[in-house]
This record gives structure tokens, C-alpha cells and sequence, in this order.
């Protein structure tokens, strides 16, 4: 069995959520490390978009640390700016988008704007905010959610939403003019989850080893659904970690 | 042609052109960050300031808040990503002596599309069914589309007073070059402006230098109030070509602008003790050393591989050059000429 970080794990397992030559909208952070491991491996005729305006056929031929990072644009095909690459969310090109948050709960709402409540604005603990998780979200047709869980990250609500999920439940999207899908799947440090067809409720999917479904549930604030096909996340093979190390030599991104 | 020169100090520029209680565009996003003029407005006390912009990292402004300039924040994300917190805007935020208006990174950047298309609001797809919809009505509505579609965003337009924003390069009239990202979202937050632009810039260049190549030019000197020759004035965001991101000062920085009581003393030492950005810059190397500048050098060597020549075609060469024909065209004109004269 080979040894592997938790990072390499949620990386190779986001990765198998793109197809080849599908549209994959990233942020920073893991994403890019998803992206670059797809091209490397059974998605090479992707097309990524990043937040700051690049859009490639290649992964970045150098680390990128920030979305407008130089690496990021460097023998990009195009150089745009956020504007036009977040334009493909909004005219529906965008097959997969990556995001992240602090809160996410049981209908894929996210939060990344702050704990406590905004109106009481002396107790609000500011975080930075939507950034572009809400128009890759409201548009994207698939999105993938990075998330740290504990029992305060997978709440029942969430306390503010700035990223719309299935909002209040099924067909509240779609009432609101919403082109995107929504939530397709929810990778954290603890497993995997998808969403309910019809209550569009997030059920637990896959486990990572080490896990158990008992632990999982002890940290998610709701009650959680798991599904009868619930299974242990495929481990990392030897050939892929040393296929995604090589992306990250000096464990910039998976530590 | 008027050969107006725009350059002045970095003093100058903000106390001639930036006044309390203006509406600044606050430029940049994770490189290109505003950091001198950041610094300056701090120095100079400025106050009541409402800024915007879509998004804004290594804390410039977060320092600009704890330093008591900024009353208004119009924002998709802020925050020193190394420290993972913007520690003085939620201090200032829940003391009361913030405002601050949340909406997405389209939505902040539509805004200024729509500023910078001169018309009042444009229509946007996010936003719609979240808070920042319900808490944020200064900038944004629900209507429904008068051409049938249902339920739209819209957003309201974003124009600043001024806008501060760095490039790489710029020239002494104020046509500003920058390549690369295309700042991200500067060329609009720049020509929205309803007074102008000030750019600090890594190199002066010749006006015949950018108009040799004007496609890099994203703001055209007319839009330009004052140019400053400014190197290391985006220190510690990155500046593409010149230097990268300093991570190591973003995360002391940050450290300082966690507690309120420390963050009076970065400013003392970094900003009011220093009489401009190269004093600024001293300071770095009399404190982290010269590697720890020599550390930003990026790799360089990444020229266009691809030969652009700007030609044109002069259209002198059709004088005296008859008319193409043919028997076919002839015919028929000659027909319909006959017909017309036979009426």
C-alpha cells in the first residue's frame, strides 16, 4: 500500500471528477494541483480557466500561488483578464468549477463570508468573502466543493450563504433562473459526498481509510444521510502520487 | 499635440489628487497591488474614503482600514491570503467604523464593466438567492428581465472619483502599459474614473516606445492624472517581469495587522517612518537584507516568440488606378443605364 498525504488523496480523488476534454474553471489552491494532475493524466484534452483570466490547453508550466499569478498565464493560450473567463461561466461553457468555503450545509449552500450574524455587526468575524465562488456556483454546470470538515464547517445552515447550493431544496434553483447545476459532489478531509436526485440533500459517498462512517457523522452538524453503496475511497496508486509529486516537488500545495 | 508631462513624487500625486471622502478604485488583485500609494494615502492621513474593487490581497488594504483612511468598502474578497484573515476590516467592521458592501467577483467586476460603459446598472446571472443579495441592496437588485426571461441581477455601476492603480510601464503623458494578466480588472476600474487615474510604474518609457505597441496600453493618457516613477511600488504583491511575490513580508505584515495594538507599530516603522517608497525600500534591506530582495527576482526570458509587425497599407496607391470591370458588370449597367435614360 503506498504512503500518501491527505492532500495527495483529495487531489487525485477531485481529479477523477474531470472528464476528458471538459471546460474546468479553477481557482487557487488545490485546484490548480487538480488541474495539473488531470492533464498529466487521463484528461490531457482539458481546457482550464483560471479566476485571473488565463485560459490553456496545458497545465501552468510553474507553480502558480495566486490566481493572477504570472506561472498561472505563462504559455497560456490566452491571457484575458476575470472578466472574460468568468463571461464562459455566465454564457454556460463551463462544465466543472471548483470551489472551497468555511461552512457548507446539507443543501451545498456555502459560506465564505463570515461566522455569526451580519446584522449584529459588532460579534460578525469577517472572512474574505465570495470571491468568485458564487458566479462559478450559480453558473457552473457541475461544481466541486474543497472543504475542511468538522462539526462548525458541515452545519445545518449555514450563517450566511454566499454561494448558492440547492438553497432551501429542490426547484428553488431552477426558480430563480439559475443555469448552472449545482453541487455535483463534495470532496472533504474526511470523505466524499453527493447529492440526493430529488431532496437534493448531501449524502456521504465514500470514506476515506482511517475513516469511519461513525467519526463522519460525529462531525456534521445534521443529520447525516449515507448512501447503501457507501464505500472506502480507492487509495492512491504508487504511479499516480509519483506522477502528482512531481507536479509539486517541494510540497508547496500537498505539504 | 500637447506634450504634457504628468510625472511628479508620489506626494504630490495623492496630495494634489486624492481628496477625503472620494470614491477610490483600488487597483490591482493578487499582483499589481497599489501598495505605495497605499502607503502614501496612509501618510498623508486621508480620510472618509470608499473604495472599490473586486478583489484585493497581501492586506494593502486591510492596513489602509486599521490605518483609519477607508469609512466604505465595495468587495468581493479581501484579505492577506498568508495570514488567511482580513484582520483590521473585521475590526473596523464590528466597531462601527466600516461599511461594507459584499457582492461576487463578477458581479464587482460587471459593476465597473458598466462604469466603464457609462450606463447606470448592467445585468448579471450570481448573486441572486444569497445574502449579499439581502444585505447588500446598495448594489444590488432582483428584476425582472423586460425581455421575458425571468428573474435577473442587476448591478448597480461602480464609477470612482480616482483610481489608484501599478503597472510595469508608463510613459511621461500617462499612457499606461501593462501585459501579461491585463491587470485584471484596472482597465475598467481606470476608465470608469470621473476625474482620472494616478499610476506609480516600475519604468518610465518614451511615448513613442508604447505607440509602438499600443495594444499593451490599457489606459490611454488623456484618463491619466499623474504618473510616479515608483519601482517596488506594488512590494509586497508581485510585479510581473520585475519581482514576484514577497510571501515572507506578506505573512510579517499580516502578523502585525492581526492585533490592533501592533498594527500602529508596523505603520510607524514601515509607512509614516519612511519618506517614500526607496526609503521604504531601504528600510527592507537594512532590515531582511539585499537577498531578501534579490529572493523576488523572477525568471526571465519569456519574449514573444511570435514576429508582430504593426504595418499598414497606404491607400494613396488607388489614385489614377481605373475602375475593375468586366464584360459581364458592364453589360448590365450599361442596361440599366439605358433603361433609366429611356424614362
Amino acid at each position: 500500500m503506498a504512503d500518501y498525504k491527505l492532500t495527495e488523496l483529495m487531489t487525485i480523488r477531485c481529479a477523477r471528477e474531470i472528464a476528458d476534454g471538459e471546460v474546468v474553471f479553477v481557482g487557487v489552491g488545490l485546484p490548480i494541483m487538480v488541474a495539473a494532475y488531470a492533464f498529466a493524466t487521463h484528461a490531457p484534452n482539458m481546457i482550464m480557466m483560471t479566476e485571473g483570466g488565463a485560459i490553456r490547453a496545458t497545465a501552468p508550466p510553474a507553480l502558480a500561488i495566486t490566481v493572477d499569478d504570472p506561472a498561472a498565464f505563462l504559455g497560456a493560450d490566452a491571457a484575458f483578464g476575470m472578466l472574460a473567463t468568468m463571461a464562459a461561466l455566465q454564457r454556460g461553457e463551463v462544465d466543472v468549477a471548483f470551489i472551497g468555503g468555511a461552512q457548507i450545509d446539507k443543501y451545498g449552500n456555502i459560506n465564505s463570508t463570515g461566522a455569526g450574524d451580519w446584522s449584529k455587526k459588532e460579534s460578525f468575524t469577517y472572512f474574505a468573502g465570495s470571491g468568485g465562488a458564487n458566479d462559478m456556483a450559480t453558473s457552473g454546470k457541475r461544481v466541486l466543493a474543497i472543504m475542511p470538515q468538522d462539526k462548525k464547517k458541515f452545519v445545518e445552515k449555514c450563517e450566511y450563504v454566499t454561494t448558492p447550493g440547492f438553497l432551501g431544496g429542490p426547484g428553488e434553483r431552477e426558480k430563480l433562473g439559475m443555469i448552472g447545476g449545482g453541487p455535483n459532489c463534495v470532496v472533504s478531509t474526511m470523505g466524499v459526498y453527493l447529492f440526493d436526485d430529488k431532496t437534493k440533500e448531501m449524502y456521504l459517498s465514500e470514506y476515506y481509510p482511517g475513516q469511519s462512517i461513525e467519526k463522519i457523522k460525529a462531525n456534521c452538524a445534521w443529520d447525516l444521510k449515507v448512501s447503501p453503496k457507501v464505500k472506502e475511497t480507492t487509495i492512491p496508486t504508487a504511479k499516480e502520487l509519483t506522477i502528482l509529486r512531481a507536479l509539486d516537488p517541494t510540497g508547496f500545495y500537498l505539504g | 499635440m500637447a506634450d504634457i508631462d504628468k510625472r511628479m513624487t508620489l506626494k504630490d500625486a495623492v496630495a494634489k489628487f486624492i481628496h477625503d471622502g472620494d470614491v477610490v478604485y483600488y487597483g490591482g488583485f493578487q499582483i499589481h497591488v497599489p501598495m505605495a500609494l497605499t502607503h502614501e494615502i496612509i501618510r498623508q492621513k486621508k480620510r472618509n474614503l470608499t473604495t472599490i474593487e473586486s478583489s484585493t490581497d497581501v492586506g494593502g488594504l486591510d492596513i489602509m482600514v486599521g490605518a483609519g483612511c477607508v469609512s466604505e468598502i465595495h468587495t468581493a474578497w479581501i484579505m492577506n491570503w498568508y495570514v488567511k484573515a482580513p484582520y483590521a476590516i473585521r475590526r473596523a467592521f464590528n466597531e462601527g467604523k466600516l461599511k461594507r458592501y459584499d457582492i461576487s467577483n463578477f458581479g464587482a467586476t460587471s459593476a465597473m464593466m458598466a462604469g466603464f460603459l457609462g450606463i447606470p446598472f448592467i445585468p448579471i446571472r450570481g448573486n441572486i438567492g444569497t445574502d449579499m443579495l439581502k444585505y447588500n441592496p446598495m448594489d444590488l437588485k432582483v428584476i425582472e428581465d423586460p425581455f421575458g426571461t425571468g428573474k435577473i441581477t442587476v448591478v448597480r455601476a461602480w464609477r470612482a472619483d480616482v483610481a489608484i492603480i501599478h503597472a510595469q510601464k508608463a510613459d511621461r503623458l500617462g499612457n499606461v502599459v501593462s501585459y501579461g494578466t491585463r491587470g485584471v480588472t484596472d482597465e475598467f476600474g481606470a476608465m470608469g474614473t470621473k476625474r482620472g487615474v494616478i499610476v506609480t510604474t516600475e519604468e518610465i518609457v518614451e511615448p513613442e516606445a508604447v505607440r509602438s505597441d499600443p495594444d499593451r496600453t490599457i489606459v490611454p493618457y488623456y484618463k491619466t492624472l499623474a504618473v510616479v516613477h515608483c519601482p517596488y511600488g506594488a512590494h509586497p504583491s508581485a510585479c510581473r517581469g520585475y519581482y514576484g511575490l514577497d510571501i515572507r513580508f506578506s505573512q510579517y505584515q499580516g502578523r502585525y495587522e492581526r492585533y490592533a495594538d501592533l498594527l500602529p507599530a508596523f505603520l510607524d516603522e514601515w509607512v509614516y517612518g519612511c519618506k517614500d517608497q526607496a526609503a521604504y525600500i531601504e528600510k527592507y534591506k537594512s532590515k531582511f537584507g539585499q537577498e531578501g530582495l534579490d529572493r523576488l527576482k523572477p525568471k526571465l526570458g519569456f519574449k514573444p516568440k511570435m514576429d508582430v509587425d504593426y504595418g499598414y497599407h497606404d491607400p494613396t496607391c488607388w489614385k489614377g488606378v481605373p475602375m475593375y470591370t468586366d464584360d459581364r458588370l458592364k453589360a448590365y449597367e450599361d442596361a440599366i443605364a439605358a433603361k433609366k435614360g429611356g424614362k
